[in-house]
């Protein structure tokens, strides 16, 4: 099954074009929707979770057409917001068990069996009877995962899931994700580049409501091999180096300010060549150098 | 005090940027402007004379705002208080080095002023309504700004200090707006806790102190404001009033206080908890696991699962939440203080705890409450999975929307019944202290369970379509109570009587033992049908708008809703609508076609037209009725009567006779046959027939006629009338019949009401005159008969029993109905009631008189103090007043549509809602029903021997006079005390009622048969004194003349001035004033102690002085008072310390001085310590300031 968004466009009415007319075709696997704040990442994935709607263009999940068939769309979807709050004195299962009901998984004792199943599968089963209020942030992206794993997605969005989370908790967290991303399509916004790069097959990128990229991140590193290049200056240099260079990115390394700059050739002035990361991809497509 | 300055400023700006603030004025400026407006909205008290911008109206409109104040500071102070931690800008604010007391001040007093700003639409709204250029130019006077600043000062400010202070207070403890609210409701308990405090005169002062609003103590500091002052004076800060607003100022004061002590800049540890985490020792995760199968069920049973899931979750939280519970805690307490205090039945005496009266009660204190309930839930749950955050994750679950309606509604649904079921077992448990056990659980039912969860689910429906409608719950909460206020008040001031399109509104009706709710139950029902679809369709839309995801821009919301009317929801929606079009059809046809819906005015302008079409009559010479035999058939199942009768008239004028006239109610059917004669004139729009007769009538010349007139009720009412013709408890009298001649008593007395429809001053009775002439050929109560001889032969069903007027000649049984032959055994006024219904009746004879009580079968309590007081006062009367010339005396119970006792002739029909159901067991309580019953056996002589002519001052010779003898008959039974705690409520009436009279006030001597505060409370205290200046015997043997002179006596009949001639005739002469003072004109006295000392004498008596300032006053009709020279008699005494238990001590001293005005003092001696000492100490004479007249005296 595919995902396939053509020319999605979504403006506010406050005049923001969130959308620029947005075509992707998205495959089972991870994939990663990378942009700055801003760019259009929630927008984009809220329509696709049907709680917004587009101004034009068309979004399709195999036969469903999520704009006109919400109803339909959201029997085969998990979702999992940016932000969600819980209710207080309210453990981990009795809300697993509602939202399960909500789904329409009204059987008890499948019920019963699949709440029990997601907990084991988050980790959460030993904590279940604690009340969600007082869960940690990893804990509690992780109830959130469960809960959009109810029902057995076959669109699974995830909306900046890592934001807040610790390294270990993060780690944690992938590890999960990775997972699903067999069987399921699983769509990630996340504004930081090592998340795609640790987790999604595919990936795009997108910055004030437009695609800038499409594709695997080995391509996108793959196009950038020799492009890259780096040095690190004094602070009261940069700017010249911004007059000289088409810099793409500056990182404090020790305290210096670290600079990798976008060329076809050699650039000389003491850079050297980097193997691009996808941080190098991401900057330079944002600041439309490649 | 810079910081302060900068918070307060950015709190003040935070508002005035907003856009709350000028709602909130607008709503009341639209509010007043309406009141002082329109003729239809009646609101603080500009009744007739009474100007609509009177300072005293405005003031009022200030102190009755107080309420809404409550209510708006509460949105504003909740919100300034928990701003900080909602938007979590507390981090950024409380790390700054801010002083907690200048951020609290600031924000306090910022938000404060932003609150009391929309009271300022109170003056906006009077002004603009004072500068229509339509208004009618005698209801305004000039406007003045002392009332709007009063009022401001006096209510608005404190109030909204208080209220903030305490919000505030609160808020800042528990950082949650949630819990501020229901510390605002708490403010308002003790408001109504204040209010049920007042029944009693005896709790008045610490009522007035005890209203955290200060409205109490202003509506008693004003109460007896006549018209002059009502117009021009403002109340200041003065008496109770000013201390009940330093107080509660102070109150507020202690509450911010101690809220700021606990107030911390910190971040809350969470209940001293930390998260948990399960770290590192998971940091595995656990293998790979099969995604279990599951399967969606789209099914109705798992629809039904989806509402149940959502209701479980909803009605759990609610129910177990901290503020419900507070909430429900206060509901009771509420309730509970209402009960134990407010079960009055009038001079301080309490009822019998019937149902009827507990539920009226418990809706009384609670209805408000409940729908407060309503508003606030329907906005947390509609908001809920958004407040919390959980929107996204619910909206995008494969649930159709209207589940979550429906398991919401049901959750409101709950909450209501939970709340209606609480009261009622308040009303039950309430019962059961007073050991009272008929608890008549079908009445709890039907009206708190049934009709009241009804209501409140109708405005459920309204409330979330309202919150589902606006941008956020603020706005719907307020849209909410924007749409209630104009459904209560926008109809009215449209003039639209049809309660069809007053949403949630259903027939108005009154419960009795007597008919249960039968005849209601019709119209009550397809009422409750109707707004039920209604409502539904209200549903149907808060579905189709139900906000699902983030969009909220309305124009996607629409285009969301179109997508949303699926074919199922349409063809639900189309099924609701046609149900609602059948039944308001239905409905329609059968209060609109089938009967008629008038409103007040469409009925003013009907009287008026009687009066300007056929007033020319007023004067027209017509024959009167000798005789009648009536012959009527009543069918209480069906509600139906036929009431025919043969009268024979006579022409007793001098000159010949050849129109007769009748004035007949429409609501009737009539047939009349005047035989000999032509009808020429048919108005049965207005009810008025003439006949010319073919021969003129001569004079002396008797003729017979007949009439029939028929009732059957057809269809259903929009409120059921014809309360006369019940299916058991009928109670109708000879007035069904066509009166002959034009009626004079219909017409409009209301100046504004007669203005609107030119018609000039109202006409009033006609003036006093020494030789009357024409004017004393008629009584008060009938143009057209004097002393009548009447027969009757009434049937009902076989289980009734019909009483007429006289002794019962024969009773039989015939086709299964029962007949009743009853006749008058003296010709009495031609004025008599029929009655029937299921009765159980008690029987006792005195003087060869019988005694008869039928009443209700359960209603058994009183009967015998009824027969008790009927034997006492037919021993007094006849032993001091003539003799009683009936040859029965009935008390005869009727359904409590009115709650009045009235005489006929013998018969005395007293209502279900009175007497009945006092209870009489306190010690000290004035028995009510002992009262009633004398006054209504005093009639027996005062209107129906001795009646007063059709001039002013009638009603003195009878109200009055039966107050005076009632008064007699009672100090016999239970003793002086007694008497001086009824006059107290007597004056208490007298002197509140003149500042509302519609009329002018009038001395006893002229008094209208209107204004019964005079003829009543005037007249009982007045007599009373009198009684005691010159003596029982002196005044009785004046009434005794009177009766000898005028009872059962032919015209002219007596006028005001021949009772005061025959007391004239024993007053000696030093007293003579005392006729002028109390009868020709309104006097009041001005009386006070300044000083009072005792000293112990050597024998062990106590010499006493008193200091002491008589003044004595004349009113004019309006009020304004003029200091007359005075030369009295006034009295000075003492009073022991009452012993425990007992209202009034011993009297010690009592003297009667003749004084001049001015100061005085006098010095006594008494034999035992005085407690009391005092001028006018029994508070005899009309004193507008009565409780300064005494004062505890101190050791020199």
């Amino acid at each position: 099954m595919e995902l396939v968004v053509e020319n999605l466009a979504k403006t506010y009415p406050n005049g923001v074009r969130a959308l620029k007319g947005i075509s992707l075709t998205i495959p089972t696997g991870m994939y990663g929707l990378l942009g700055p704040n801003g760019a259009g990442k929630s927008t984009f994935m809220r329509i696709l979770a049907t709680l917004q709607d587009a101004d034009q263009g068309s979004a399709k999940l195999g036969e469903i057409d999520i704009l006109k068939q919400p109803h339909e769309l959201r029997r085969v979807l998990g979702y999992l917001p940016q932000e969600f709050g819980v209710y207080p004195k309210t453990s981990a299962e009795r809300m697993l068990h509602h939202l399960a009901v909500l789904k329409g998984i009204s059987n008890s004792g499948e019920r019963k069996e699949l709440v029990a199943g997601l907990l084991h599968r988050v980790n959460l089963y030993d904590h279940r009877k604690k009340n969600l209020t007082g869960y940690s942030g990893g804990m509690r992206q992780r109830f959130g995962i469960a809960q959009a794993l109810l029902g057995d997605p076959k669109l699974l969005i995830v909306d900046e899931p890592t934001a807040g989370l610790d390294p270990g908790e993060r780690n944690r967290f992938y590890n999960l994700l990775a997972e699903l991303g067999e069987q399921t399509i699983v769509i990630l916004s996340t504004h930081i580049v090592q998340d795609v790069k640790e987790l999604c097959t595919r990936m795009a990128i997108i910055n004030v409501g437009d695609l800038l990229f499409d594709g695997s991140p080995e391509e996108a590193e793959s196009a950038l091999a020799g492009k890259i290049w780096a040095k690190s200056i004094t602070k009261s240099d940069l700017e010249s180096y911004q007059d000289r260079h088409r810099v793409i990115s500056t990182k404090l390394v020790g305290g210096r300010p670290l600079i990798h700059v976008y060329s076809d050739q050699d650039v000389g002035d003491g850079f050297e060549s980097v193997a691009p990361d996808l941080e190098d991809v991401f900057f330079s497509k944002i600041h439309a150098v490649a | 005090m810079k910081q302060f300055i900068e918070i307060f400023r950015f709190e003040l700006g935070y508002w005035f940027r907003g856009w709350m603030i000028f709602i909130f004025v607008g709503i009341m400026t639209l509010l007043f402007w309406g009141a002082s407006y329109s003729d239809n909205v009646q609101l603080g008290g500009a009744v007739e004379n009474t100007n609509r911008n009177a300072p005293l109206v405005i003031q009022n409109y200030f102190a009755i705002s107080s309420v809404l104040t409550l209510l708006m500071t509460t949105a504003f102070a909740s919100s300034a208080a928990t701003r900080d931690f909602a938007s979590k800008t507390n981090q950024l604010v409380y790390s700054t080095p801010l002083n907690k007391w200048s951020y609290l001040w600031g924000r306090y007093l910022g938000c404060s002023v932003a609150a009391m700003t929309p009271m300022l639409g109170i003056s906006l709204g009077v002004l603009i309504a004072s500068s229509m250029t339509d208004n009618d130019p005698a209801q305004w006077g000039p406007n003045r700004l002392s009332p709007h600043l009063m009022g401001f000062l006096l209510f608005a400010v404190p109030n909204t200090l208080l209220a903030s202070a305490v919000i505030f207070a609160v808020a800042s403890w528990t950082r949650s707006s949630t819990v501020a609210f229901v510390a605002a409701i708490c403010l308002l308990v003790g408001y109504g806790f204040s209010q049920s405090l007042l029944d009693d005169l005896d709790n008045e002062k610490i009522a007035m102190m005890a209203d955290p609003l200060g409205t109490t103590a202003f509506s008693v500091q004003t109460r007896y404001w006549t018209i002059t002052e009502r117009n021009s004076m403002t109340l200041g800060p003065t008496g109770i009033l000013l201390y009940n607003r330093l107080l509660w100022v102070a109150m507020g004061g202690l509450a911010f206080a101690a809220g700021g002590l606990g107030f911390r800049f910190k971040e809350r540890a969470k209940a001293g908890k930390k998260p948990v985490d399960d770290g590192a020792s998971t940091a595995s995760m656990p293998a790979k696991t099969e995604r279990p199968k599951v399967k969606i069920d789209e099914s109705g049973a798992g629809r039904f699962a989806t509402i149940r899931a959502q209701f479980g979750i909803d009605f759990g939280e609610t129910i177990r939440s901290r503020v419900f519970l507070i909430l429900m805690a206060v509901a009771i307490l509420n309730v509970l203080a209402a009960l134990f205090t407010g079960a009055g039945e009038g001079f301080g005496n309490s009822s019998l705890p019937v149902t009827y009266n507990v539920i009226e009660i418990v809706r009384g204190t609670t209805l408000l409450f409940a729908i407060s309930i309503v508003t606030f839930y329907s906005g947390v749950l509609v908001w809920k999975e958004r407040e919390a955050k959980l929107d996204e994750v619910y909206d995008a679950m494969p649930y159709p929307t209207w589940t979550t309606y429906v398991a919401k509604f049901g959750v409101m649904l709950a909450i209501v019944l939970l709340v209606q079921l609480v009261n009622a077992m308040s009303g039950i448990l309430y019962q059961t202290t007073q050991d009272y056990s008929r608890y008549q659980i079908g009445q709890y039912a039907f009206e708190l369970i049934l009709m009241d969860v009804l209501l409140l689910m109708w405005l459920v429906f309204l409330s979330m379509l309202c919150h589902v409608l606006s941008p956020n719950k603020y706005v719907g909460y307020f849209a909410f109570i924007v749409v209630l206020i104009g459904n209560e008040y926008l109809w009215f001031a449209l003039d639209v009587p049809s309660i069809m399109v007053n949403y949630a509104t259903t027939p108005s009706y009154v419960y009795s033992d007597f008919i249960g709710f039968g005849p209601y139950l019709q119209s009550l029902g397809w009422f409750a049908a109707y707004w039920t679809l209604v409502g539904t369709l209200l549903g149907v839309l808060t579905v189709l708008f139900w906000q699902r995801g983030k969009e909220n821009h309305y124009a996607r919301r629409f285009s969301a809703a179109g997508r949303r009317l699926s074919a199922p929801l349409l063809g639900f929606a189309g099924l609701v609508a046609l149900a609602l079009t059948s039944c308001g059809g239905w409905i329609f046809y059968n209060t609109h076609v089938l009967n008629t819906v008038r409103s007040s005015n469409e009925q003013k302008d009907l009287t008026a037209d009687y009066e300007k079409t056929y007033r020319q009559y007023v004067d027209l010479n017509q024959p009167r009725i000798t005789n009648v035999r009536y012959e009527i058939d009543l069918y209480p199942e069906s509600r139906s009567i036929s009431f025919r009768g043969q009268q024979t008239i006579e022409n007793k004028s001098l000159e010949a006779i050849d129109q007769v006239h009748f004035s007949f109610d429409t609501s009737f059917d009539h047939t009349i046959d005047v035989p000999g004669s032509t009808l020429t004139t048919d108005d049965n729009r207005l009810g008025y027939r003439i006949f010319d007769l073919d021969s003129p009538m001569l004079p002396g010349e008797s003729r017979e006629m007949s009439f029939e007139v028929a009732y059957s009720p057809k269809g259903f009412e929009q409120s059921t009338s014809m309360m006369q013709i019940m299916t058991n408890g009928s109670f109708f009298n000879n007035q069904l019949a066509p009166q002959i001649g034009y009626q004079p008593d219909a017409e409009l007395s209301v100046r504004s009401d007669r203005r609107k429809r030119e018609m000039g001053e109202p006409n009033r009775m006609a003036e006093l005159h020494a030789d009357c002439g024409l004017y004393c050929s008629n009584t008060y109560l009938s143009n057209n008969s004097d002393w009548v001889d009447v027969e009757t032969i009434i049937s009902t069903s076989e289980d009734q029993i019909a009483i007429a007027p006289g002794s019962l000649v024969n009773e039989w049984t015939e086709d299964g109905r029962r007949y009743f032959h009853y006749k008058v055994d003296h010709p009495s006024v031609n004025f008599y009631s029929f009655m029937s219904a299921r009765y159980e009746v008690k029987r006792d004879e005195v003087l060869g008189i019988d005694l008869e009580v039928y009443y209700h079968p359960e209603h058994h309590w009183n009967v015998d103090k009824m027969v008790n007081s009927m034997r006492k006062s037919l021993d007094y009367y006849s032993k001091n007043f003539g003799p009683y010339r009936h040859n029965q005396a009935r008390i005869i119970e009727f359904p409590r549509w009115a709650s009045f006792a009235q005489a006929f002739p013998g018969t005395m029909p007293y209502s279900e809602g009175i007497g009945f159901i006092a209870d009489l067991e306190g010690e000290d309580s004035i028995d009510m029903v002992f009262y009633v019953v004398a006054h209504e056996m005093a009639h027996q002589w005062w209107a129906h021997q001795v009646i007063g002519a059709r001039v002013e001052g009638a009603t003195l010779l009878s109200e009055t006079l039966a107050q005076y003898s009632a008064l007699m008959v009672m100090e016999r039974e239970y003793g002086r005390d007694m008497m001086r705690k009824f006059l107290r409520y007597e004056m208490d009436r007298y002197l509140r009622s003149r500042g509302s009279d519609a009329l002018r006030e009038e001395p006893l001597a002229t008094v209208d048969a209107r204004q019964g505060y005079v003829h009543y409370r005037k007249g009982s205290v007045v007599l009373y004194y009198l009684k005691e200046m010159i003596g029982e015997d002196k005044v009785n043997a004046a009434l005794r003349e009177l009766v000898q002179k005028f009872a059962y006596k032919d015209p002219p009949y007596p006028t005001s001035l021949d009772l005061i001639a025959a007391l004239r005739r024993q007053v000696p002469d030093d007293k003579q004033y005392l006729l002028t003072d109390l009868f020709e004109q309104i006097t009041l006295f001005d009386n006070r102690a300044i000083a009072a000392t005792y000293q112990e004498t050597e024998d062990g008596k106590y010499e006493v002085t008193l200091e002491f300032e008589t003044k004595k006053l004349v009113a004019d009709s309006e009020g304004e008072e003029s200091e007359v020279e005075m030369d009295d008699y006034v009295e000075v005494g003492a009073f022991a310390k009452p012993e425990t238990g007992r209202r009034y001590g011993k009297t010690l001293y009592r003297e009667s001085m003749r004084l001049t005005q001015g100061k005085h003092t006098h010095t006594f001696v008494t034999e035992e310590l005085p407690d009391e000492v005092g001028v006018d100490p029994f508070a005899l004479l009309i004193d507008r300031v009565g409780d300064d007249n005494s004062k505890r005296p101190r050791s020199k």
